[in-house]
C-alpha cells in the first residue's frame, strides 16, 4: 500500500518535472527567416524603409502567435546592394538554419536563383523581376507583387487607353515612345522587353533609351538627347531619386512628354524631391501608399508607430506597405504548410512551404491595395495586372486598374510568362 | 526507510511548488508597468583607422582583383542601458541610423542580439558598424545627393571631410531613428531614442 502511494508521488513528481522541461524546449524552438536588405548602397533610397517595414511586419506577425504558435526568429542584414555580399550573406542565413530568405534587389536575386533553387529554400524577394515567374527555371522564388513586366506592360497601356486620345495628336499619328533607365542595373533593364513588345502591340512608335545612373542628379544630357525624338511618353525604370531628377530636367528643359514610372521609382518622396516637375507623373502602385485607406492598413500603420517610433510616421513609405506584402505572403503560406504538418522549424521544409503553402494561394487577399494573390506550381505571376496612379493636385489618385489577362488572354497564359 | 523516501519526495515537491510561487509573487511585466529603460551613450569611437582613399576599378591593385573600393571608417558605440524596472528584461533589438554633418545619413544599422538585463541594473551594449568610402557614396548619392548639390558640395569633398573629421571628433555625429526593443514574460516594447554621438 505504502509502496503504492510513494510510487504515485514519484510519477506524479517526475511528470511534472518531464512536462516543465519538455515545454521549454517547445517554446524555445522557433521559426528562422532571414532577411537581405539595402540600408547602405545604391537602392538605399527606397530599401531603408522596406527594411524597417519587414522587420515592423514579423514582429507583428509574432504579436499574433506567429505561425499557429510557433514564433518567428527574423534576422536581417545590410548588404549594400553588392551581389558579392549578398552571396556570402545567403550562405550564412542558410548554414544559420534559415528556412526562408526575405530578399531585395534584382542583380542579387537573379544571381543567387540558381543557388536557391538547388537548396530549395524559399526566397521572397522585393525584386519582382518577371524573369522570377517562371516555376520551370526559378521554383522557389517568390514575391507579393505584380512583376516589372506586367507593371511596365499595364503603365503603358494605362497611358494609352486614358491620355493619348486627350492628344492633340490623337488619330493622326502614332504616340511615341521612349525609356530611361540605368542600362547595368538589372532591376532597370529587367522589364524593357515587355514594354516595348507592348509599345508595338499597341501601335508606338519607339525612341532610343537613355541611359540614366541610379546616382543620377543631373540629366540634363539625356533629356536633350529625348528633346530630339519628341516622345510623348517616357518610361522611367529607376529608383525615386534619379526619377526625381529626370523629371526635374525634363520639365525645365520643357520636354513636354508624359512620364510613366516603375514601382519603386513611385513614392511619396518623389513630389517631395521633384516638387511641381511632380504633377501628372504616372506610375505602377502594386500596392497602396503608406497610410491610404485599405483593408489591413491600420496594421501597418499601427506597428510602425509601436515597433519603429524612432522613425517619424511622415518619412515612412511605400516600400513599409510592400515589404508587409511580402512578410504576409510568406506568412500565409508557412500557416498553411504548418497545418499541413510540414516542419517549419527543420531545414529542408523548402519543398513543403511550396507545395503545401504558396502554391495552394488562390485569389488570396492580403488587403493594402494589393491585387488578390495567385502562385500555381507551373506560374509564379502573383497578379495579372497593376493598378496605375498618378501624382495629381496634391495627392495620389487612381488612373486605371490594368487586367493583361482579362484584357490579352491568349497572350498571357502562351507568351508573357517568365520575361 | 520508506516512509522517510516518501516524506522526502513530497518535502522536494512542496519546496519546488513554493519557490516556483515565490519567483511569480514578484512584480509581473504588463503594458502600463513597463518602464522605459533609460540608454544613454557612454563613448563612441573609430576602432581602426587607415585614412581615406579610394581606388576606382580601372586601376590595378597589387594584388587581388581591382574594383570600386573606399576606406573602410568602422565605428563603435558603447550603450549604457538602465533597467529601472523591478523585473529582469530582455534588450532584444536595436536599430538608428547614423547621421553626420547633422542631415547626411550614412548607414543604418540592426542588431537583434539579445541580452538579460537584472532588474534595476545598468548593462552596456556594444554596436559596431563598418562602412566604406565606396558604400559611403553609393548611399549618399541616392539619399543625399539634391542636399549636397543645394549646398554646393562634391560627394568626394564630403567623404574626405568626414573621413579625416569623423576620427578626430570634429564631424557632428548623430544617432537618429533610432529604437531598442525590449521584452519581457511575454510583454515587448520599442522605444525610441535620439543621441548625439560626438
Amino acid at each position: 500500500m505504502k509502496k503504492g502511494i510513494f510510487l504515485k508521488i514519484l510519477v506524479m513528481f517526475l511528470a511534472v518535472a518531464f512536462l516543465a522541461g519538455f515545454s521549454t524546449v517547445a517554446v524555445a524552438k522557433k521559426i528562422k527567416v532571414g532577411g537581405l536588405m539595402d540600408t547602405t548602397g545604391a537602392t538605399s533610397d527606397v530599401g531603408k524603409d522596406y527594411a524597417i517595414g519587414m522587420a515592423d511586419a514579423f514582429k507583428y506577425i509574432n504579436s499574433q502567435g506567429g505561425v499557429n504558435g510557433k514564433k518567428i526568429k527574423y534576422i536581417w542584414f545590410d548588404y549594400g546592394y553588392r551581389i558579392p555580399e549578398a552571396i556570402t550573406k545567403y550562405k550564412m542565413l542558410k548554414r544559420l538554419g534559415n528556412i526562408a530568405i526575405m530578399g531585395w534587389g534584382t542583380g542579387d536575386t537573379e544571381a543567387l536563383s540558381p543557388t536557391v533553387n538547388k537548396d530549395k529554400l524559399p526566397y521572397v524577394s522585393a525584386s519582382y523581376s518577371a524573369h522570377l515567374t517562371d516555376p520551370k527555371k526559378t521554383p522557389y522564388n517568390l514575391f507579393f507583387s505584380s512583376d516589372y513586366s506586367t507593371n511596365a506592360r499595364s503603365a503603358i497601356t494605362a497611358w494609352f487607353d486614358k491620355k493619348w486620345p486627350k492628344h492633340k495628336d490623337f488619330g493622326k499619328r502614332k504616340p511615341r515612345f521612349a525609356c530611361c533607365y540605368m542600362f547595368a542595373s538589372p532591376y532597370g533593364s529587367a522589364p524593357i522587353k515587355a514594354i516595348k513588345d507592348q509599345a508595338k502591340l499597341l501601335g508606338f512608335e519607339i525612341g532610343p533609351d537613355q541611359d540614366v545612373s541610379l546616382f543620377a542628379i543631373d540629366t540634363k544630357s539625356q533629356v536633350m538627347a529625348l528633346k530630339k525624338f519628341k516622345p510623348d511618353v517616357v518610361w522611367h525604370g529607376n529608383t525615386t531619386m534619379s526619377v526625381a531628377a529626370t523629371v526635374r530636367d525634363a520639365y525645365a528643359l520643357g520636354l513636354g512628354a508624359d512620364w510613366i514610372i516603375n514601382n519603386w521609382g513611385f513614392d511619396e518622396n518623389l513630389p517631395r524631391l521633384a516638387g511641381k516637375a511632380a504633377e501628372g507623373v504616372m506610375g505602377a502602385t502594386p500596392c497602396a501608399f503608406f497610410g491610404q485607406n485599405y483593408k489591413n492598413m491600420d496594421l501597418v500603420v499601427s506597428s510602425a508607430e509601436q515597433y519603429s517610433p524612432g522613425v517619424p510616421k511622415g518619412k515612412r513609405l511605400i516600400r513599409t506597405v510592400q515589404a508587409w506584402g511580402d512578410a504576409l505572403v510568406l506568412w500565409e503560406a508557412m500557416k498553411r504548410a504548418d497545418k499541413k504538418g510540414v516542419d517549419l522549424t527543420k531545414k529542408g521544409c523548402g519543398p513543403g512551404i511550396m507545395k503545401e503553402g504558396f502554391e495552394t494561394m488562390r485569389n488570396f487577399d492580403i488587403g493594402l491595395g494589393a491585387a488578390p494573390i495567385s502562385y500555381t506550381a507551373t506560374d509564379h505571376r502573383p497578379a495579372t495586372g497593376c493598378l496605375i496612379q498618378e501624382w495629381k493636385g496634391g495627392k495620389f489618385q487612381t488612373v486605371e486598374a490594368v487586367d493583361l489577362k482579362k484584357r490579352w488572354p491568349k497572350l498571357w497564359a502562351t507568351k508573357w510568362l517568365g520575361w | 526507510m520508506k516512509k522517510k523516501l516518501v516524506l522526502m519526495t513530497v518535502l522536494i515537491f512542496g519546496l519546488s511548488v513554493a519557490l516556483i510561487s515565490c519567483v511569480t509573487m514578484q512584480v509581473k511585466p504588463t503594458e502600463k508597468n513597463f518602464i522605459a529603460p533609460k540608454v544613454t551613450l557612454e563613448s563612441f569611437m573609430v576602432p581602426q583607422y587607415d585614412g581615406y582613399w579610394y581606388f576606382s576599378s580601372k586601376v590595378k591593385p597589387t594584388k587581388g582583383d581591382a574594383g570600386n573600393r573606399g576606406a573602410a571608417l568602422p565605428m563603435s558605440f558603447l550603450f549604457n542601458v538602465e533597467n529601472k524596472n523591478p523585473y529582469p528584461i530582455l534588450l532584444d533589438g536595436m536599430v538608428f541610423t547614423v547621421v553626420f554633418d547633422k542631415e547626411f545619413s550614412l548607414v543604418t544599422y540592426n542588431n537583434q542580439d539579445e541580452y538579460w538585463i537584472p532588474a534595476g541594473k545598468t548593462d552596456q551594449v556594444r554596436a559596431t558598424t563598418l562602412i566604406t568610402a565606396r558604400s559611403a557614396l553609393l548611399s549618399l548619392m541616392v539619399t543625399g545627393g539634391f542636399k549636397l548639390k543645394a549646398k554646393g558640395w562634391s560627394p568626394w569633398k564630403a567623404l574626405e571631410t568626414w573621413w579625416k573629421g569623423v576620427p578626430e571628433g570634429i564631424t557632428p555625429v548623430d544617432i537618429t531613428e533610432c529604437s531598442f526593443s525590449f521584452s519581457a514574460n511575454g510583454v515587448s516594447r520599442v522605444f525610441p531614442y535620439e543621441i548625439k554621438a560626438q
